[in-house]
C-alpha cells in the first residue's frame, strides 16, 4: 500500500464506516455496534501497518523530507491559496496515532452501554475518530484546522445528546471554550500565512515550510513569533487543559458518557500537547523560548491545583477529571524546560531538555492509557448503580474482587507507581526540570504527595470497607467478559509502558532530538534580530 | 596471575553472581503472578499458594547462599580485608589498584556492576536498570531471603484461618449488627508477600539510585497492600493510606535529591567498574575519587568532581548537602524516623507476619541500608543530621514503648528506636556498626514479632498485654525463643566471660549495639559539643532493656490476669514453632565473634573508602570523624557502660513486672501527665492533623471554590453580557433590519415550506445530514479545486 493510500485510509476509513452505517436499519443495534467496532479495529490495524513502515531513525519531519525517505505525502488541494493535502508521520505523531486508534477501539468496545439513538451515536463516534486521526496526520495548517473543527462538532453532540443530566450546559461550555481556542488558532494561522512570503516565495500553510522559515534568520519576525505563540498557546492550553482554562473539563467529563470520557481524556487532551509540540514550538521558537518560564510555571501550578481540586471532589468522575488537569501539567513542564544562557543564548544542558520533551510525550501516552482506564473503571460502576458519589460507595473489593484488582492497578498507574506507565513520564519530566528552574521543579515534585493522597483516599472510599453504602446494591454484578477485556488491555499497556518505556521512547527520541536542535537554531537566529527590532521600534 | 586470567576470572565471577542473584530476585515475582491468578480461580481451602511462595523464596535463599559462597571463596573468607594484600582474584584487583595509586592505606571495596536494560536514553544521559553486587548486597540478600523464608513458613500456620470460604472478621460489624463474612484470602496474602520479596530484593540489587527509588516505591505499595490486608477494617485501610502517604512525603525529598544528582552528575550509577574492578565512573567515584576525599574548591564553594572529561565539573557544596539531605529524607520516611515516625505503629494493623517481615526486618531497614549504601555521597553536615535524627528517634520511640500495652505496638516502637540506633551509628561515622545492627536487628526483631504472633494466635487474637501473663507454661517454646530475642535486643552479655572463653559471651544484639555505642562515644570524644549523641543512646539502652523485659515479664510470667484467655491459650503448631527456633539460633549467633567475626568482616569489605581512616575538621562545620583505630580505643569502656545500663534496665523491669516489688500503677498515678503524654505518642498525630491534614482539605475546598465561583463566574458573566448585548442587537435587528429582511424572508419562506419534509426533528436524521455533509464538503472541495 502506498503511503498516501495508507494514511488517507487511516483517516477516512471511519468516515466511510459512518457513511455505511447510515444505511443500516436502526433496529439492528447489535449489528451496527459490531460493524462500528470492526471499523475501529480495522483502523487500528491500519495504524499498526503504518507503524510497520515507519522508521524512527529518520527523525523529525522536515521540508523536503520526502526525498530523505521520510513518510510525507503531498497532494495539492486548493492551489489558489497554496493549501495542500499534506500528511506525514514522525516520532511525535506515530505514538499518538497508535494511542488514538487504540483508545477508539477500547472506547468503541465500551460503547455497548449506550442504549439511546445507537445509530447516531456510532456515526458521530466514527466521524470524531476521523477528526482526531486527521489532526495527528496533517502537515498543512489549514488541513489541521479543518480536522480540528471536524472533531469539535461530533464531540458537541456526543456530550449534548448522550450525556448526563446537565449535558446541555456541559456541551455548550465545551463548545465555547474550544471555539475560543480555535479562533485564536485561526488568527495565528492567518498571521503565519500572510507573513510566510518573507523570503520572496509564495504564501503557504505548509507546517514544514513555516517551521523552516521560523528557523531561518530572516524568516519570521520575532515579535510576530511572540504574539503568535501566545495565541497558539492559549488555543492549545484550553485543550490540554492548563489552569486557568480547564473548567470545561470537569463538566464535560462528568456529563459525557463513559466511552466519550475515555476518548476525551485519552486522546482529545493530547491534541493540546501535540499542537504545542508540532505547531507552536517549531513555528515560533523565539516565542516559545520567551514564554518558556510561564509554561513551566503554569504546568507546575496546574499539577498542584488539579491535585488539590481532585482531593475535594465527591463525584468520582470529577475527581478523575481533575486528576487529568494535574497530570497534564507535567506535559507542559517537560516541553518547556528549555534552559538557555541569559546573555549568550546558548543551550544549557540540552540533554535535560530533550529528556523533558521525551518525558512530556511519554506522559501524554501514559495519561492516555491510565486516564482512559480510570474513566472506564468509573463507567463500569456507574452503569451498575447509576451514581458516582464517592461517599456512597465502599466494600466493592468484597463484592467485585476482579474489578477491584484491575481498578487498583489502573489507579496505581495514575498514581505514578513504578512499573506502571504514569511513573516514567512524571519522573522524567521532574528530573529534567531542575536544570531549568529549581523552585518550579520542587513544586512539580510536590505533586507526588498530593496525588498519592487523593487517589488512595478515593480507593479507600470506593473499594475498601465492609459494606456498600449507596443505592442499588443488588446491581453490583461482576464485570462481564467485554469489560474485563477492556480493563485488562488497559492494564497490560500500563505495565508494558511502565516496565519497558523504550518501546515508545525509542520511537520518539530521534525525532525529538532533531526538534530540540532545530528549535535552538531558530531561537538563536531570531535572537540575533532582536536588538535591530528594538532599534527600529524606538526610532518610530 | 596475568592480567588476562585476572579479568577473565572477574568476568566469570560477575556473571555467576549476577545470575544467581537475578534468579533469587525474579523468582518471587513469578511466584506473585502464579499465586495471584492461580489463587483467584483456585480453591480457597488449598494451601498451594503458600507452598509456591515458600518454594520461590527458599530457592531464592539457596541462590543467595550460593552467591555468598562464591563470593567468600573468591575473597578467601574474609581474610582479604584483614590482610594488607590479598591473594584472591578480586583481591588482586583491589591490591593492584592500590599499588597503582601508591597508597596502601585505602582499599577499594570490590564490587561488581553491570546493566540489565535501558529505560531511556537522551543524548549522553541514560537511565537504566543496573545491578551492583558487593558484600553488603550479598549479606542483605541472604538475610532477606532467610528471614522471609522463615516468615513465609510461619505464615502458613498464622494465616490458616483464611483457608475457608466463609471467614468471619470479628473486628468488623455490618449494619445489621452481625460480624462480617467473606471468603478467605490465604492466596492473596502469599501473593502480596511474594511481590514484596521481589521488590525488596530488587531494592538491594539496584545498581543506581534511581532504581533504588523505583523499588523503594514498590516496597511502599506492597507495604500498603499488606497493612491494608483486612480491607474491610477502616483502621487498616486508614493505616495503609497513612503509611503510603507519609512515605511519599519522604520520597518528595528523595525526588529532590535525585533531581540535584541528575542535574549535576548526569548519572545515577553508584559506581561503574572497568574490567579490572577499578572504579571509573558513577556517583561515588565522581565525588570521592580513589582516595575518599572530597575535593572542595574553597573559592567557588563547590566540590570538584572526578571525571574523565577535560572540562572540570563542579557541584555547589550546598547542593551536595541538599542532595544528601533529600535522599536521607526518603530514608526518614521509609525507616520511620523522626519526624515521620508515626506511620509505623499504625502499620501494625497488618497481619503479624507482615509486621515481622516488612515492618521490622526488611523494608523499614531499607532506609538504613540506603543511608549506608549512599554513605560516600554524604557530607559531614548530612552525617550530623543523620546522627541527630537517629538520636531523637531512638529516645522518643523508646519512651513511648515504655507505656504501650499492645504487644505488637511495643515491638513497633522498639523497631523505630532500634532503627534510630542504626541511623545514629551511620551518622557518627560508625558505618560498619550501623549496618551490623541492621542485620542482627533483622533477626532478633523478626523473631520477636513472630513470637508475638504465636502469642496472639495462642490467645485467640488478643494483643493487649494486661490481659496476658503466665503464658510461659502454656507456650514454653514461644516464651523461650522470645526471651532470646529480648536478651539480644537488650544487649545483655555475661560479664567476665571473655576472660574464660577469650571473647565475651553474648547474643547478637550486644555486639552490634556495643559497636554503635563505641562509635558514638568516640565521636563525642572528638566532638565534645555533640555530647548528647552519646548520652541519649546510652540512657536509651537502659530504657530498651526495661521495656523489652517488661514485655516479656508482662506476657509470660506472673499470674494470669485474664483467666479465660489463659485457659484457652496453647502452644502454636510446629510450622510456626520451627521458624522461631531457626530465627532464635540466628538471633543468638549471627554476630558471633563481634567485630572480628565473619559477619562484620564481610560487611567491612563493602566499607566506603576513607571510613577506616577517619578525617578531621571535615566539611563546612568542621566535624571530626573518627577512624577505626580511635573507635577501637573506646570500645572496651563503651561496652562496659552500655552493659551496666542495660543490666540496670533489666533489673528495674524485673522489680516492676517480674518480682512485682514496685507497683507500676503507683508510678503511673504519680506521673499521670507524663504518662498520658507518652500514651498519646507525644501528640504527633494531633499536631500533624492540625498542621497538615486539615489545611490540605481547606486548600482543596478553596481550589474547588475558585473553579466554580471565580473562573466559571467570569465565564458565566461574559456569556450573560454577550446575551444582554445580543438582546439589544435583537431590538435593532427586529426593528430595522428585519423590516427589510422580512421582505426577502417571506419569499424565502415559501421555498422553505417545500423543504419542510426534511425537518423531521429526528436527531438521527440530522446526524446523518452532518455525516453526508462532511463527506460532500470534502468531495466538493476536491472537485472544485482539482490541483
Amino acid at each position: 500500500m502506498t503511503p498516501i493510500l495508507l494514511m488517507s485510509l487511516i483517516i477516512f476509513l471511519p468516515t466511510l464506516g459512518a457513511f455505511l452505517l447510515a444505511w443500516f436499519d436502526k433496529k439492528a443495534e447489535e449489528a451496527m455496534r459490531v460493524f462500528a467496532l470492526a471499523i475501529t479495529i480495522g483502523t487500528f490495524f491500519l495504524t499498526l501497518q503504518l507503524y510497520g513502515v515507519f522508521d524512527a531513525s529518520k527523525g523529525l519531519l522536515t521540508d523536503g523530507g520526502e526525498n530523505l525517505g521520510q513518510l510525507i505525502v503531498t497532494e495539492p488541494w486548493i492551489p489558489h491559496w497554496n493549501i495542500e493535502y499534506k500528511l506525514g508521520v514522525d516520532g511525535i505523531s506515530m505514538p499518538l496515532l497508535l494511542l488514538t486508534s487504540f483508545t477508539c477501539l477500547l472506547a468503541m468496545a465500551a460503547s455497548w452501554s449506550i442504549k439511546k439513538q445507537v445509530k447516531g451515536y456510532l456515526i458521530l463516534f466514527l466521524l470524531l475518530e476521523t477528526g482526531m486521526l486527521g489532526v495527528f496526520l496533517s502537515l498543512d495548517f489549514f488541513l489541521f484546522y479543518v480536522f480540528w473543527e471536524v472533531m469539535l462538532l461530533p464531540m458537541y453532540f456526543l456530550i449534548g445528546v448522550w450525556g448526563g443530566p446537565r449535558k446541555e450546559y456541559a456541551a455548550i461550555k465545551f463548545f465555547l471554550y474550544t471555539l475560543a481556542g480555535s479562533v485564536l488558532m485561526l488568527i495565528a494561522m492567518l498571521m503565519f500565512y500572510f507573513d510566510s512570503d518573507s523570503l520572496g516565495n509564495d504564501r503557504v500553510f505548509d507546517l514544514l515550510r513555516l517551521a523552516q522559515l521560523a528557523k531561518h534568520a530572516d524568516g519570521l519576525d520575532p515579535v510576530l513569533q511572540q504574539t503568535a505563540f501566545v495565541l497558539l498557546f492559549i488555543g492549545f492550553a484550553i485543550k490540554l487543559p492548563a489552569f486557568p482554562f480547564h473548567t470545561w473539563l470537569p463538566d464535560a467529563h462528568v456529563e459525557a458518557p463513559t466511552p466519550i470520557s475515555m476518548i476525551l481524556a485519552g486522546v482529545l487532551l493530547k491534541m493540546g500537547g501535540y499542537g504545542i509540540i508540532r505547531i507552536a514550538f517549531p513555528l515560533c521558537p523565539y516565542g516559545a523560548q520567551w514564554a518558556a518560564w510561564a509554561l513551566v510555571a503554569i504546568g507546575a501550578f496546574s499539577i498542584i491545583y488539579g491535585a488539590f481540586a481532585a482531593m475535594a471532589q465527591t463525584d468520582f468522575k470529577r475527581l478523575v477529571a481533575y486528576s487529568s488537569v494535574s497530570h497534564m501539567g507535567y506535559v507542559l513542564i517537560g516541553m518547556a524546560v528549555w534552559a538557555i544562557h541569559a546573555e549568550t543564548g546558548e543551550l544549557i544542558g540540552g540533554d535535560y531538555w530533550l529528556m523533558g520533551i521525551n518525558g512530556a510525550m511519554f506522559q501524554m501516552l501514559a495519561h492516555g492509557v491510565s486516564s482512559a482506564g480510570m474513566f472506564f473503571i468509573v463507567g463500569v460502576i456507574y452503569d451498575r448503580v447509576h451514581h458516582r458519589d464517592l461517599n456512597k460507595f465502599g466494600g466493592l473489593a468484597g463484592k467485585m474482587p476482579l474489578y477491584t484488582g484491575l481498578a487498583a492497578g489502573i489507579f496505581f498507574a495514575g498514581l505514578g507507581l513504578p512499573g506502571l506507565c504514569g511513573f516514567i513520564g512524571e519522573v522524567f519530566v521532574v528530573l529534567s526540570a531542575w536544570n531549568y528552574d529549581k523552585l518550579l521543579a520542587i513544586i512539580a515534585a510536590a505533586g507526588v504527595i498530593l496525588t498519592a493522597g487523593y487517589i488512595l483516599w478515593a480507593i479507600q472510599r470506593v473499594f475498601l470497607g465492609p459494606e456498600y453504602k449507596g443505592p442499588h446494591p443488588e446491581a453490583l454484578s461482576p464485570m462481564n467478559g467485554r469489560e474485563i477485556a477492556i480493563a485488562v488491555a488497559v492494564l497490560f499497556f500500563a505495565v508494558l509502558l511502565g516496565v519497558y518505556p523504550m518501546c515508545m521512547l525509542g520511537m520518539m527520541e530521534p525525532t525529538l532530538a532533531d526538534l530540540t536542535k532545530e528549535l535552538q537554531i531558530g531561537y538563536e537566529n531570531a535572537r540575533d534580530l532582536i536588538p535591530v527590532a528594538t532599534e527600529v521600534l524606538t526610532e518610530k | 596471575m596475568s592480567f588476562e586470567t585476572l579479568t577473565q576470572e572477574i568476568d566469570c565471577t560477575r556473571e555467576t553472581l549476577k545470575w544467581l542473584l537475578t534468579v533469587a530476585w525474579l523468582l518471587p515475582l513469578f511466584g506473585f503472578v502464579v499465586e495471584v491468578f492461580g489463587g483467584y480461580w483456585g480453591d480457597r481451602k488449598c494451601k498451594y499458594a503458600s507452598y509456591f511462595a515458600v518454594f520461590c523464596i527458599a530457592s531464592g535463599f539457596i541462590c543467595s547462599s550460593a552467591a555468598m559462597i562464591v563470593w567468600q571463596d573468591k575473597t578467601e573468607w574474609g581474610e582479604r580485608s584483614a590482610a594488607s594484600s590479598g591473594h584472591g582474584a578480586v583481591a588482586h584487583a583491589a591490591a593492584e589498584h592500590t599499588e597503582a595509586v601508591g597508597n596502601h592505606e585505602y582499599q577499594m571495596p570490590t564490587s561488581f556492576t553491570g546493566s540489565f536494560y535501558s529505560l531511556g536514553k537522551f543524548g549522553d544521559l541514560e537511565v537504566s536498570l543496573d545491578y551492583y553486587i558487593d558484600s553488603l548486597t550479598l549479606v542483605m540478600f541472604v538475610m532477606v531471603t532467610l528471614i522471609a523464608t522463615c516468615i513465609h513458613l510461619f505464615a502458613i500456620g498464622y494465616m490458616r484461618d483464611e483457608l475457608t470460604d466463609d471467614y468471619v472478621d470479628h473486628q468488623v460489624h455490618t449494619s445489621d449488627g452481625g460480624h462480617f463474612h467473606r471468603p478467605g484470602r490465604f492466596y492473596r496474602f502469599f501473593s502480596y508477600m511474594s511481590l514484596f520479596s521481589f521488590s525488596m530484593l530488587g531494592l538491594v540489587l539496584a545498581g543506581n539510585i534511581f532504581q533504588v527509588f523505583i523499588f523503594w516505591e514498590l516496597v511502599g505499595i506492597c507495604s500498603y497492600l499488606l497493612i491494608g490486608f483486612y480491607v474491610e477494617r477502616k483502621s487498616a485501610s486508614t493505616a495503609a493510606n497513612k503509611a503510603f502517604i507519609m512515605n511519599r512525603v519522604g520520597d518528595f525529598g528523595f525526588l529532590i535529591g535525585l533531581m540535584v544528582l541528575w542535574t549535576y552528575f548526569g548519572t545515577f550509577s553508584f559506581v561503574t567498574v572497568d574490567q579490572t574492578g577499578q572504579s571509573d565512573g558513577g556517583l561515588f567515584y565522581m565525588v570521592r575519587g580513589h582516595d575518599g576525599e572530597l575535593q572542595v574548591d574553597e573559592e567557588a564553594n563547590a566540590v570538584t568532581l572526578h571525571t574523565n572529561s577535560e572540562v572540570p565539573q563542579q557541584i555547589p557544596y550546598y547542593l551536595l548537602v541538599v542532595a544528601g539531605l533529600g535522599i536521607f529524607a526518603g530514608c526518614i520516611g521509609k525507616s520511620a524516623q523522626f519526624p515521620l515516625q508515626t506511620w509505623l505503629p499504625d502499620a501494625m494493623e497488618g497481619p503479624t507476619p507482615v509486621s515481622a517481615l516488612v515492618h521490622s526486618a526488611t523494608m523499614v531497614a531499607a532506609g538504613v541500608y540506603l543511608a549506608g549504601r549512599f554513605f560516600p555521597m554524604f557530607t559531614p553536615e548530612v552525617l550530623l543530621t543523620i546522627a541527630y535524627v537517629g538520636c531523637i528517634t531512638l529516645f522518643l520511640a523508646a519512651t513511648i514503648a515504655v507505656v504501650a500495652t499492645d504487644i505488637k505496638r511495643v515491638l513497633a516502637y522498639s523497631t523505630i528506636s532500634q532503627l534510630g540506633y542504626m541511623m545514629l551509628g551511620i551518622g557518627v561515622f560508625g558505618w560498619g556498626a550501623g549496618l551490623f545492627h541492621l542485620i542482627t536487628h533483622a533477626f532478633f526483631k523478626s523473631l520477636m514479632f513472630l513470637a508475638s504472633g504465636s502469642v496472639i494466635v495462642g490467645c485467640h487474637h488478643e494483643q493487649e498485654m494486661p490481659k496476658m501473663g503466665g503464658l510461659w507454661r502454656k507456650m514454653p517454646v514461644t516464651a523461650f525463643t522470645m526471651l532470646i530475642g529480648v536478651i539480644a535486643i537488650s544487649g545483655l552479655a555475661i560479664p567476665g566471660s571473655q576472660l574464660l572463653f577469650g571473647e565475651i559471651l553474648a547474643f547478637s544484639g550486644f555486639h552490634s549495639k556495643d559497636a554503635i555505642v563505641a562509635s558514638a562515644m568516640t565521636f563525642v570524644s572528638v566532638n565534645p559539643v555533640h555530647f548528647l549523641l552519646y548520652i541519649v543512646p546510652l540512657v536509651t539502652a537502659g530504657i530498651t532493656a526495661f521495656y523489652m523485659f517488661r514485655l516479656w515479664f508482662y506476657t509470660f510470667v506472673g499470674e494470669p490476669r485474664d483467666k479465660e484467655i489463659h485457659d484457652h491459650a496453647q502452644e502454636s503448631p510446629w510450622i510456626m514453632i520451627l521458624p522461631l527456633i531457626v530465627l532464635s539460633v540466628f538471633a543468638a549467633g549471627v554476630a558471633v565473634g563481634g567485630e572480628s567475626g565473619q559477619l562484620f568482616k564481610l560487611l567491612g569489605d563493602s566499607e566506603p573508602i576513607g571510613v577506616a581512616a577517619g578525617t578531621t575538621d571535615a566539611g563546612m562545620i568542621g566535624l571530626n570523624l573518627p577512624g577505626h583505630a580511635a573507635i577501637h580505643q573506646h570500645h572496651a569502656s563503651a561496652g562496659v557502660q552500655a552493659l551496666l545500663v542495660a543490666f540496670a534496665g533489666a533489673v528495674i523491669a524485673f522489680l516492676f513486672y517480674g518480682a512485682r516489688v514496685v507497683d507500676p500503677a503507683e508510678i503511673k498515678r504519680n506521673l499521670g501527665g507524663l504518662h498520658n503524654f507518652l500514651v498519646e505518642k507525644w501528640r504527633f498525630d494531633e499536631l500533624y492533623d492540625v498542621m497538615f491534614v486539615r489545611p490540605v482539605h481547606v486548600i482543596a475546598a478553596g481550589c474547588t471554590w475558585f473553579d466554580r465561583t471565580i473562573i466559571d463566574g467570569v465565564l458565566h458573566g461574559t456569556v450573560k453580557i454577550a446575551i444582554w448585548m445580543s438582546g439589544w442587537h435583537r431590538r435593532f435587528d427586529e426593528g430595522i433590519v428585519d423590516g427589510l429582511v422580512n421582505l426577502v424572508g417571506n419569499s424565502t419562506f415559501a421555498f422553505g415550506r417545500s423543504l419542510r419534509v426534511f425537518q423531521t426533528g429526528q436527531l438521527r436524521q440530522y446526524i446523518m445530514f452532518i455525516a453526508v455533509g462532511v463527506l460532500t464538503l470534502f468531495v466538493l472541495l476536491f472537485i472544485a479545486f482539482p490541483k
